[in-house]
């Protein structure tokens, strides 16, 4: 056998104070392969490869990069190493150009101290040839999609020469015809002779593209796999642990009355850039619509237009026949649910323990909060109520006085999706509700959604996961530069067709 | 909670330890000094009255810091609003004259109100203009200090006396003595139990909870931030001016002196620091900090310790008090770390019961 490019020998982190987020792990990843470390969220892919790349400290355990053990304390390290990484969010400044987020750190000086452009130009301009990137090196980071973005992530690494790269999760950010690309690319590269980290939890991405498969399960290694004739659902079963159901029982939609409805919804931020413009969208009763698109193309305007966080320009938003686009977050509250996108920083306060995280927004609307008086908040009362929130809503958790903080993700995300529940029964709005979650909550989140569907309300559906659109949503609309592009039957689309939309037709890569 | 006791108590322990050495090194008699310290401070029925007169205003900034901060608010104008309170005070304790019973409520609620309108006028020019309070305040409190020292110097100056001052305010205004004890104490205490009693169990109180905590977090719940902001600042402001008042109508002078109050603005927000802005916390560290203050007088004047050595303690006490908060935090997480391993390495399965994650 040949010798391992890295080797890992029983690594184990630990997050204090006693969460094993990667345990005992052997890997060995050899030379020119494209090898896929897949797991759930929260299975500890992300940690493992922080460890690898200096980012975070190992608890215990060794890594041996050419047979030479290495302790990186810093991604530098790593790099000099041979060894890059492209992050899940990328490490990017939005106004420098290009060319200037590619040299960054290792910009190329005479020795005055003059950054000399010329040679790197070049260097990076037969780069960009050779792997047929299709940048601009002038183009302004905030410029470019979100794809180009991710493709100057890889040129930054290609440009310092780096032999491994590991990709986290790369294809979250991507549309259908974005991946195929990004696959292509990436075949090149191994071809060359480069070795390749890939981590996902997609079953399809990984068996298409890897030529060794690592699943990991709660931060243990399952097993390595040989990626021939590898089966989607038994390589589901080691990543899960159980046998997982692809597709979710939801029965027909039976609608009603409209229930929530926008009309012309127009907004312009602060640089002029017109993030909304003429959205309209309709909900009935009992019936799940789905907004698909590239992030950033005015989803996240139109939830923050619909729940009060932004002033439209223009615009009628009704909920069962009520104007509610000029009334307080407040008032609008009292007529529905929301489930912001980020749960640390929009859904929780993380200091604060269950109870206080449980009673936001129902302090002002539930009466049975108060005590003798309305300024009054009862403890008692709260304490109640999280409590059978935290039944009703299969929290795990010791005590509604233990700090949010304490519990996993995916229970975080149910105290707050269940506090959102217990607010409204008739509209909901629900801005990536599953996003980086472990497949229990998502499969439990999914199912009350769509009990929530069943039971009669409207519910308003974001999400950057075209899986989850397609297993929830009755009908889809597609967003693109702040505008609707397509709106239809879930049963009459597929994929492709919403991925051609998401791109928009006009879009490229250097745009 | 626990932690929170156990780590004051380490670093009130260990910086007082680290002040011993110290003395001694400097060649004091260290352990006689501590010995006054502490007789001057609480182990007499006299020296123990005089240092919860200290604590009065002490305790009132000290909230009004720890309201603030709690709930996101930089308000770091304590200095200003104190002076402010302390001198309307003095103006309408000079001017008007009443019995008792009507004067000092009177009294009182000036201090509060220009107090609060102190503040108010930096969370006015925050939610107008979107000027930070962190700034506002902090020049407000020049403004204040030059206006006072103006009026003080000017207007109303006692021309009897040697060094810029008012005269006394009228005798009604004074706040009676119980048996030689002060009686700002009370106002401290009730106003502290008043400040609990908001901030854990009113509904106003869990927002500037929630907002200390993420401000985002409460936006999108629906609180109304900018008015709650007004608020707190108005609550801290008069916080800040009912510890003027304290001033004025308590103690023996009853009169705007040049420097009064000069290190209770910054002390009370030392004290919301170390208690990292809980109210009993607060209330505690107050009643410690008075204790070092007060008995650094009579150690002077026993073992000849510069009183300023209590500065050194003070700022030993605040750096160990946070420092072991987290570091205590950063030793029990590595203590948990290499007991997991263990339990790891000898075979021993942890717990399968962690359902995710």
């Amino acid at each position: 056998m040949v010798e391992a490019l890295i080797e890992i020998d029983s690594l184990v982190k630990i997050y204090p104070p006693s969460t094993i987020a990667v345990k005992d792990f052997d890997l060995k990843i050899n030379t020119g392969e494209i090898h896929s470390v897949i797991g759930e969220n929260g299975a500890g892919k992300s940690t493992l490869m922080k460890m690898i790349y200096g980012l975070t400290e190992r608890s215990s355990g060794k890594i041996k990069i050419n047979n030479r053990d290495v302790k990186f304390t810093s991604p530098q390290q790593a790099v000099k190493y041979g060894i890059g990484m492209v992050h899940q969010e990328f490490m990017l400044i939005p106004s420098y150009t290009v060319f200037e987020n590619i040299i960054l750190g290792v910009e190329p000086t005479s020795k005055l101290g003059i950054i000399e452009k010329k040679e790197a130009e070049k260097k990076i301009k037969d780069l960009i040839k050779q792997y047929n990137f299709n940048l601009k090196l002038k183009s302004k980071i905030s410029e470019i999609s979100v794809a180009a973005q991710q493709k100057v992530e890889i040129l930054k690494l290609l440009y310092r020469d780096v032999d491994v790269l590991i990709l986290d999760e790369p294809t979250a950010v991507l549309t259908p015809q974005e991946i195929e690309d990004l696959f292509l690319r990436l075949k090149k590269l191994r071809y060359e002779g480069r070795t390749i980290i890939f981590i996902s939890h997609k079953l399809d991405e990984v068996l298409e593209l890897s030529d060794v498969i690592t699943v990991m399960r709660k931060g243990e290694k399952i097993t390595t796999l040989e990626n021939n004739n590898l089966g989607k659902a038994e390589l589901a079963k080691a990543m899960v642990g159980r046998d997982v159901i692809f597709s979710i029982d939801k029965t027909k939609a039976n609608l009603g009355d409209v229930i929530f409805s926008a009309v012309n919804l127009n907004y312009k931020d602060a640089n002029g850039i017109q993030q909304l413009e003429d959205v309209s969208l309709q909900i009935n009763s009992g019936e799940i619509l789905g907004v698909a698109g590239v992030e950033g193309n005015g989803q996240y305007e139109l939830v923050r237009a619909i729940s009060g966080l932004l002033d439209l320009d223009y615009g009628e938003i009704k909920i069962k026949n009520k104007n509610i686009e000029d009334l307080d977050i407040l008032k609008r509250r009292r007529e529905m649910a929301y489930v912001t996108q980020d749960r640390k920083f929009m859904g929780s306060a993380q200091d604060l323990n269950l109870m206080e995280n449980s009673i936001m927004t129902h302090h002002r609307l539930n009466d049975e909060l108060s005590y003798y008086h309305p300024v009054l908040l009862s403890k008692s009362a709260s304490i109640k109520f999280a409590d059978n929130l935290i039944n009703k809503f299969k929290v795990i958790s010791e005590s509604s006085k233990q700090p949010i903080s304490s519990l996993s993700g995916g229970n975080q995300q149910r105290l707050i999706v269940g506090r959102e529940f217990m607010l409204s029964d008739q509209f909901i709005m629900l801005d990536n509700p599953t996003r980086g979650l472990d497949v229990g909550s998502i499969e439990f989140i999914q199912e009350e959604i769509i009990n929530k569907r069943d039971k009669g309300a409207a519910v308003l559906l974001v999400s950057a996961d075209l899986d989850e659109l397609f297993s929830l949503a009755d009908r889809l609309l597609v967003m693109h530069s702040g505008k609707v592009v397509f709106n239809t039957d879930t049963a009459r689309t597929n994929k492709e067709e919403i991925g051609q939309y998401m791109l928009g037709a006009e879009m490229s890569d250097s745009a | 909670m626990k932690k929170n006791i156990l780590t004051g108590i380490l670093g009130i322990v260990s910086a007082l330890v680290v002040g011993l050495i110290i003395l001694f090194i400097q060649g004091y008699p260290a352990v006689e000094s501590y010995r006054q310290l502490f007789n001057y401070s609480i182990l007499s029925r006299f020296s123990f009255f005089s240092t919860l007169a200290k604590a009065a205003p002490l305790i009132l900034t000290g909230l009004s810091a720890a309201v603030g901060f709690g709930s996101n608010v930089v308000n770091l104008g304590q200095v200003g609003q104190l002076l402010i309170g302390a001198m309307s005070v003095t103006v309408v304790g000079l001017f008007i004259n009443l019995p008792a019973v009507i004067m000092i409520p009177i009294l009182l609620l000036t201090a509060v109100i220009s107090g609060a309108l102190y503040s108010g006028l930096a969370a006015y020019l925050r939610v107008k203009f979107n000027m930070d309070e962190f700034i506002t305040t902090l020049m407000l409190n020049f403004v204040a200090q030059y206006f006072t020292l103006y009026l003080i110097t000017g207007p109303l100056i006692d021309k009897e006396m040697n060094s810029p001052m008012t005269q006394q305010i009228n005798s009604s205004g004074w706040l009676p003595m119980l048996n030689s004890l002060e009686t700002t104490i009370f106002i401290s205490i009730i106003i502290s139990l008043l400040i609990y009693f908001i901030w854990h169990n009113t509904k106003m109180g869990y927002e500037w909870k929630v907002m200390g905590s993420n401000n985002t977090f409460a936006l999108f719940g629906g609180v109304k931030i900018d008015k709650n902001y007004v608020r707190v600042m108005l609550i801290s402001g008069a916080l800040a001016g009912l510890a003027g008042a304290m001033l004025i109508m308590g103690g023996l002078q009853h009169r705007f002196l040049k420097g009064i109050g000069a290190n209770y603005g910054w002390d009370g927000v030392m004290t919301a620091v170390v208690a990292n802005n809980s109210i009993i916390g607060t209330v505690i560290y107050g009643l410690f900090f008075a204790v070092l203050q007060t008995g650094s007088m009579g150690m002077e004047l026993e073992t000849a310790v510069p009183s300023e050595f209590v500065l050194i303690l003070q700022a030993i006490t605040v750096l160990f008090v946070v420092a072991s908060r987290k570091s205590a935090y950063l030793l029990l997480n590595k203590m948990s770390i290499i007991l997991k391993i263990r339990q790891l390495r000898s075979g021993g399965e942890p717990e399968e019961n962690e359902l995710d994650d």
